[in-house]
């Protein structure tokens, strides 16, 4: 195993909810980061964030893993939920909420609902 | 040919979609991180095909990856799927 595999593993096992982006929670540097970043921060998801403009081997690493070639990517419980299309996606139908609340991550269920009036 | 084509007919032979548009939305993104002069650098792709049935959201982005082909991908600097059946 790489180094940056073994990396990788042992944030998403460690962490309920992991998002590999460009640039942080607080200050995305790309708009699909930006996007998945603001709902997680908006639904009040405690979430870890990994900026892989920061590491090289991270951010071709995150690749490997998950076999999936597009950054960000979220990890619930260690497992690959998605990029930002699905992200979306799951949030505007509501099964993002049902991952969490199946996960006992906490969020506001009502900032959720208000995503999705405005988008609906 | 242009990536829009090679797109479009990568995906055509491999889904036979009942629908299928890729719009090229690099001019969005004029000035942000990836844009290339001439385009082609942004994508937006509806695809819709019986291929999907039953399929998870992730296994068809895969599958969408898989028929684009590697090099095709990493081209791209950014790649936007609506996929249903």
């Amino acid at each position: 195993m790489t180094d940056a595999k073994a990396q990788i593993e042992e944030t998403v096992k460690a962490n309920d909810v992991v998002l590999y982006m460009k640039g942080t929670k607080s200050m995305p540097q790309c708009g699909f980061s930006s996007r998945v970043a603001g709902v997680l921060n908006y639904m009040g998801v405690d979430f870890t964030d990994v900026n892989v403009l920061a590491d090289d081997a991270i951010r071709q690493g995150i690749k490997d893993y998950s076999d999936w070639p597009t950054i960000p990517q979220l990890y619930v419980k260690g497992e690959f939920v998605g990029g930002c299309d699905i992200i979306t996606e799951m949030t505007l139908s509501g099964e993002l909420d049902q991952l969490f609340a199946e996960n006992g991550v906490s969020f506001d269920k009502d900032a959720a609902e208000k995503i999705r009036e405005a988008n609906g | 040919m242009s990536r829009t084509e090679m797109i479009e007919t990568r995906l055509r032979e491999a889904f036979a979609p009942r629908e299928l548009v890729v719009r090229d939305d690099s001019e969005r993104h004029r000035g942000h991180a990836g844009f290339q002069e001439g385009g082609e650098s942004h994508f937006h792709v509806v695809l819709r095909s019986e291929a999907f049935k039953g399929q998870s959201r992730i296994a068809r982005h895969r599958a969408v990856h898989g028929a684009l082909g590697p090099e095709l991908v990493a081209a791209i600097h950014a790649l936007s799927l609506d996929l249903g059946e």
